[in-house]
């Protein structure tokens, strides 16, 4: 309990001083003519460098809102800043979205038919800059990440814990400010589940990453400095720090 | 990392749709290579034996243009247009279809002017000439020789009279090479037309120019009424069967085409179906629009080339084997240049463009968060 509070201490510390990355302002996401409402008066303010997990059941619109942030689809209303940049009057996406943002999924989403060095080359397909940096970024990620010597290897022949490796490897490539964890653990055994999350702790200091990760497991937003709880599309709001 | 090789990796994900789709755009490629080449042969197999005698213009009746030549008493237009400036020669020619012997394959029998400048360019291969005019025998090209198995001193039964073959030849022109050959009194007789030839020969002098070719025409028109000098390339474009064989051609090629390119549009389109969820991937991953269109161009390209090559491979077996049957050999050989392969390569490209393009912009529209939610 007082580690609690420490670490709670800690957050608000930190808010109180680093700059804002993620400013979710009013922000809500309607679909089907406003008859399904995924997301309802969600403000949310995410700092440079902090890990923050969003949780809460299936369906809680979890998912959603780590999709308006990675700018994979517009809110309804309301106004997304990244480092106080409107999404609004971003020109560009696909390019922003590459410049900024890593994103890992629940089911891995690696393509079959490429070897694990391809698979996390993908991002850069089109991308300025020489393809032999890309490739040396790629190796080091993949050596950093456990599997230096699998670099030739198909996904089908790697565990899942590898796989989601291979994706978060990929994620962060083009060296993105943040990166967008979708229930990363959610297809893992607990052993992989846990050395995926140290493996994102980690990296999140050696490469200076903000991380949003959604996830339904209350064990694994521990990880995490700060909880933001969801439920039915709305902010749970109990004090400025949830944990 | 590129996009071809993307590509080349998606094809190869699902090989057994991947072959299946090439093997039915080469079928349709194949098609249009064989009629193609076949088409052409024919149309460059009559203009070759025209050229190869050394013909500068022909005198045929007008209606001769739409159809197979039909015969006319030859002896008062020909002593007419001896009379023309530069004429040199004008030798009367006589051809039919007709089957050798009771189930022989139908051979073309040309009735060449006996010592005429006609015989010049052939190529004696064995035996010897006719003698006279009257002498009954035949002789027997090269390829035809083949076809119906005959040799020198063999006997041949043509319309119910028996010819003996006097000499084997081989001509520049296969529809030569392909034909029996004989005096054109002979031919007369045993088709019934006696004094009567198909067209008249004209050689002029070497002092000819396109003017005085042209005043020959004009002769022609005003002396003797239903009938038209034309040169051979005149002849042969405007001639009914060669006309339609290149109209059956291009209906191939629509056609084929058509098919070709659905066949394309359908194997696309369900795999950008089935791709959705990576699609979205690529989307997220930050990819822009034209790449994901690009890499889908680029499948359904390489997908339509791969049939296209093996078409050509497919159509060139397809069009020997053709040229190998009884009812063909001799007088057709098929055309292939690097021109053609070149255009039906750049076809496939066309039914790559065609049958992928909608699928190109549908991955291309996808909303990246719907896709990703898609099962």
């Amino acid at each position: 309990m007082r580690d609690l509070e420490k670490r709670d201490g800690i957050a608000r510390e930190f808010c109180q001083f680093a700059d804002v990355l993620v400013r979710l302002d009013r922000i809500a996401l309607h679909f089907d003519n406003g008859k399904t409402r995924a997301l309802e008066e969600i403000d949310i303010n995410v700092l440079e460098g902090e890990f923050v997990a969003v949780v809460g059941p299936s369906g809680c619109g979890k998912s959603s809102l780590l999709h308006l942030i990675g700018m994979l689809e517009a809110p309804t209303s309301g106004e997304i800043y990244f480092r106080s940049e409107s999404y609004s009057l971003v020109r560009g996406r696909a390019l922003f979205r590459r410049r900024h943002f890593g994103f890992v999924f629940q089911s891995f989403h690696v393509l079959p038919a490429l070897s694990a060095l391809e698979n996390v080359l993908i991002p850069t397909v089109g991308c300025a800059g020489s393809a032999r940096a890309h490739r040396e970024r790629a190796r080091h990620l993949l050596a950093r990440l456990g599997l230096g010597d699998m670099l030739d290897r198909l996904p089908a022949t790697m565990s899942g814990g590898e796989r989601q490796r291979i994706a978060i490897a990929r994620a962060l490539i083009n060296k993105p400010g943040l990166l967008l964890a979708d229930e990363p653990t959610g297809s893992l055994d607990s052993r992989n589940a846990a050395e995926v999350l140290a493996l994102i702790s980690e990296l999140r200091s050696e490469e200076s990453l903000t991380v949003i990760m959604v996830t339904h497991d209350p064990d694994v937003s521990w990880h995490a400095d700060r909880i933001i709880p969801l439920r039915d599309g709305m902010l749970v709001t109990r004090g400025p720090s949830s944990k | 990392m590129n996009l071809v090789r993307l590509a080349l990796g998606n094809l190869r994900r699902r090989p057994g749709r991947t072959v299946l789709t090439a093997a039915a755009i080469s079928l349709g490629v194949a098609a249009v290579v064989a009629l193609t080449s076949i088409a052409w042969g024919f149309e460059t197999s009559w203009q070759q034996a025209n050229d190869a005698r050394g013909t500068d213009l022909i005198v045929t009746r007008v209606a001769s243009e739409n159809g197979m030549p039909s015969s006319f008493p030859a002896s008062k237009l020909q002593g007419t247009l001896k009379a023309y400036p530069h004429v040199q020669e004008v030798v009367g020619l006589l051809s039919e279809m007709l089957s050798i012997g009771d189930s022989g394959p139908p051979v073309f029998v040309f009735g060449w002017a006996y010592d005429s400048y006609l015989w010049k360019h052939l190529r004696l291969l064995d035996g010897k000439w006719p003698d006279n005019e009257i002498e009954p025998v035949v002789m027997i090209g090269s390829l035809a020789a083949e076809v119906l198995k005959s040799r020198t001193g063999d006997a041949l039964e043509i319309e119910g009279r028996k010819f003996r073959v006097a000499g084997i030849f081989e001509s520049a022109a296969v529809v030569e090479s392909g034909a029996l050959l004989m005096t054109l009194a002979q031919a007369q007789q045993i088709s019934d037309k006696p004094g009567k030839v198909n067209v008249l020969n004209i050689r002029l002098d070497a002092h000819a120019s396109d003017a005085d070719i042209a005043d020959f025409k004009a002769r022609v028109r005003q002396a003797a009424p239903g009938f038209v000098a034309v040169t051979s390339g005149e002849l042969v474009q405007k001639n009914a069967v060669v006309r339609i064989s290149k109209a059956m051609s291009s209906a191939t090629i629509l056609i084929a085409s058509l098919v070709a390119a659905l066949v394309v549009f359908n194997t696309m389109l369900m795999s950008v179906t089935e791709r959705t969820r990576e699609i979205g991937l690529l989307l997220a991953l930050g990819w822009q629009r034209r790449t994901v269109m690009s890499l889908i161009f680029g499948e359904s390209m390489m997908l339509a080339l791969l049939g296209g090559l093996l078409g050509i491979l497919l159509g060139i077996a397809m069009a020997w084997g053709l040229e190998r049957l009884d009812l063909m050999h001799g007088k057709i050989a098929p055309v292939f240049s690097a021109s053609f392969f070149a255009s039906v390569v750049g076809l496939s490209v066309l039914i790559g463009a065609c049958g992928g393009l909608l699928p190109a912009l549908k991955a291309a529209r996808m909303l990246p968060a719907h896709a990703l939610r898609q099962e």
